[in-house]
């Protein structure tokens, strides 16, 4: 919640609303100040296994003309703090995939081994195909959750407070198909 | 060690659980000039603490772990409920001021004449103790008293009121459904939500955020807290207690209730509440243990109980879901789509059908992620294109199905496992059967044959079987004609003790497709006035 949208809700509307919104607006706040003490500190990963991680999911959510990546959101730094609070299973199979992950691509690249692993994505076959399957859904998790992945990938333009909703007003909707 | 001492003055009414029944019931008890007592054994979250309107990345796990809600979630909750034998289906056990009128979608649906019949009807389960026609003022009064946006549709399946707010409008996706079901004999209407779509009763207008499920921070969408509580507060009667878990009801020397016994959430102390009246808004899985763990000389098997039903009969709502993207608005330029999270609503419109007990919810979905990014294969630049190119057809359809009330389909206790407070657990142990069953595969056949129909690329989320209950469980405690059978009768009034009342969704003696709680709260209103007149007659 940005303080010109409060403002702004301010002069257009009764101020009841305001106080919590304004309110609501420092929680955020402080819920935010509280994970985002820099620089962050890898929990689970080492650092090579970070690079890595970091080098697949930009393969996975690459930079284009559009948007930013993986990279720029940081999402291998999520992924640390997503799989360092989650139980031993789960960080086993992190472990594991990363390893399998890194030894095939020293005998060639990430990039060929997360290209053979996808193609078995809809029926994954081997502990490598599952674990590109988890690594893509630890990506999407965290890209889209990401500043960049809301605002400049997805261009969202909610989560705001307004005074009307105007619904769809194009005919070619509300016709006969 | 438990610390044990009593505590005066001897309430009119206590009032256990401050959910949508609990509201209602202390409102009108305090109007009614009875002294009352509410317990809740959660505490107050203000609506300024919400985290509604925080971006995920302000989130400590990008609210992927629940954190809007931990709030109304405290850690005395976790773990202490096991499910036995059981397909996969959940209950939602809020612990928070207002139980779940904080985390509900608040669409409000009155059953219809039919749903009160179902054995006269299709000969199976049992009819209420009650028709529609007994409710329908109450739950006229109840639209009124909480603000519902709406209209009447003139569906019989779906009865309507006189007094709604305006509708709210619907989303370019929801006009092209409309527009695509109808030819199909399918209606598409507008909603009913108990949303604020213009100010109402001293409440603010909705500002068409999308979290409604988060938690109003304006409170334009109904809740105990922001519109029951301040009413009963005005009149002087109310005593709120939290942290106050009800561990059982003690009767006296001839098995009637005289007080509850709470244990403390914060100091771990136990107390008494006494009272001459007590009613049970626990939410039905909590009401069935808290009877159940009510044992004395004079009702062994659980207070309320000689009909053995309590805690059987449980049931809610099946579900499956689809997430559609429609062909005609791909690539369009991003918009703001949050609005009221559901504006359109599909009612049950195989009425004859007996596997049609169905309708759907819309766009109750976050637009703010795009769920497809979990659903679409692939990866790299064209993945994320893809991504982005569906996001403005986004269209979610929830479907609702009835399932039938079953007396093996039950709540017990677990008396060698307790919570962290010391109070034995509940036990769930729940199977659809192929009634249910039947009724999943219609509900998934109908969304198969929308998404076709809509040009679309489709994302079904139909198993080998249905997820349940969708927050909606009801039937525990179910009214009844026959106290061998039940355990209320037509006033929410316990068959076995006349100072006991249960108004949660656990009175409920058959479910329907459509969402509970309006029909909750019309019990509730209906019940206080019933102990009103009890009370001024001098019966209880």
């Amino acid at each position: 919640m940005e303080r010109r949208e409060i403002l702004r809700l301010i002069s257009l509307s009764a101020i009841a609303p305001v106080i919590p919104t304004l309110a609501s607006a420092d929680v955020c706040a402080s819920a935010h100040a509280a994970i985002s003490k820099e620089p962050y500190r890898l929990r689970f990963f080492t650092p090579e296994e970070s690079k890595a991680l970091d080098e697949a999911m930009e393969i996975i959510i690459p930079a284009d003309g559009h948007s930013p990546g993986a990279h720029a959101a940081k999402v291998n730094l999520f992924a640390d703090w997503m799989v360092d609070n989650s139980g031993s299973d789960v960080q086993k199979r992190w472990r594991s995939g990363l390893l399998q992950l890194r030894e095939q691509a020293m005998k060639s690249s990430i990039g060929d081994v997360l290209a053979k692993a996808a193609a078995n994505e809809e029926h994954p076959a081997s502990e490598l195909d599952g674990f590109f399957v988890m690594l893509k859904q630890m990506a999407v998790d965290g890209y889209y959750t990401s500043e960049i992945g809301i605002h400049q990938d997805m261009q969202y333009q909610g989560n705001d407070y307004l005074l009307s909703f105007p619904g769809c007003t194009h005919p070619e909707h509300q016709g006969k198909p | 060690m438990v610390n044990m001492r009593e505590t005066k003055p001897t309430y009119d009414v206590c009032v256990i659980g401050s959910g949508a029944a609990g509201g209602v019931m202390s409102r009108q008890l305090c109007e009614a000039g009875a002294k009352v007592i509410l317990l809740e054994a959660g505490q107050e979250v203000k609506p300024t603490q919400f985290r509604s309107h925080c971006w995920p990345y302000e989130l400590p796990f990008r609210g992927l772990r629940g954190e809007k809600q931990e709030l109304f979630y405290p850690p005395d909750l976790h773990n202490s409920i096991r499910y036995e034998n059981s397909d996969s289906v959940g209950v939602d056990r809020i612990r928070v001021l207002g139980g779940r009128t904080l985390h509900w979608n608040a669409v409000v649906l009155r059953y219809a004449p039919v749903d009160f019949r179902q054995h006269s009807v299709n000969g199976v389960e049992d009819d209420w103790p009650i028709s529609y026609e007994e409710l329908a003022p109450y739950y006229e009064r109840i639209e009124q008293m909480i603000g519902v946006c709406g209209q009447d549709d003139h569906l019989e399946i779906l009865p309507a009121g006189k007094h709604y707010l305006p509708t709210i409008p619907f989303r370019c996706s929801e006009q092209i459904l409309k527009r695509t079901c109808e030819p199909m004999g399918i209606p598409v209407i507008p909603v009913r939500k108990a949303v604020l779509t213009k100010p109402y009763d001293r409440g603010p207008k909705c500002h068409y955020c999308g979290h409604c499920m988060d938690g109003c921070d304006v409170s334009a969408v109904f809740s105990t807290p922001g519109s029951m509580l301040p009413k009963a507060r005005a009149t002087g009667n109310l005593t709120l207690r939290q942290n106050a878990v009800a561990r059982e009801i003690l009767v006296n020397g001839e098995g009637v209730p005289r007080a509850v016994s709470i244990v403390d959430r914060l100091s771990n102390r136990e107390e008494e509440i006494q009272a001459r009246i007590f009613v049970v808004c626990c939410a039905t899985v909590e009401t069935a243990r808290l009877l159940l763990n009510s044992r004395s000389r004079h009702h062994p098997n659980g207070l309320a109980n000689s009909s053995g039903a309590v805690g059987r009969y449980l049931h809610g709502h099946l579900g499956g879901s689809a997430d559609l993207y429609l062909k005609e608005l791909e690539g369009r330029p991003p918009s703001n789509q949050d609005g009221a999270t559901d504006h359109v609503y599909i009612p049950r419109w195989r009425t004859s059908d007996p596997d049609g007990v169905y309708g759907f919810q819309v766009n109750f979905s976050s637009y703010m992620f795009p769920h497809q990014a979990k659903r679409l294969s692939g990866y790299g630049s064209d993945f994320k294109t893809a991504v982005r190119r569906l996001q403005p057809g986004y269209l979610m359809l929830g479907g609702f199905g009835k399932v039938i009330a079953k007396p093996e389909n039950r709540v017990t206790v677990d008396p060698d496992r307790k919570d962290e407070h010391g109070i034995p657990i509940p036990v769930v142990h729940f199977r659809f059967d192929e009634r249910d069953l039947a009724t999943y595969k219609s509900m998934h056949a109908s969304v198969g044959e929308i998404s076709d129909r809509l040009k679309c690329t489709a994302f079904l989320n139909f198993g080998d079987k249905p997820g349940g209950f969708a927050s909606h469980e009801v039937g525990t405690a179910r009214m009844g004609k026959d106290p061998h059978t039940s355990v209320l009768n037509r006033f929410n009034q316990t068959h076995d003790v006349k100072n006991l009342f249960i108004t949660d969704g656990s009175s409920f003696t058959t479910s329907s497709e459509k969402n509970p709680t309006l029909t909750i709260m019309a019990l509730s209103l209906r019940a206080s006035e019933h102990i009103r007149d009890l009370r001024n007659k001098g019966e209880i």
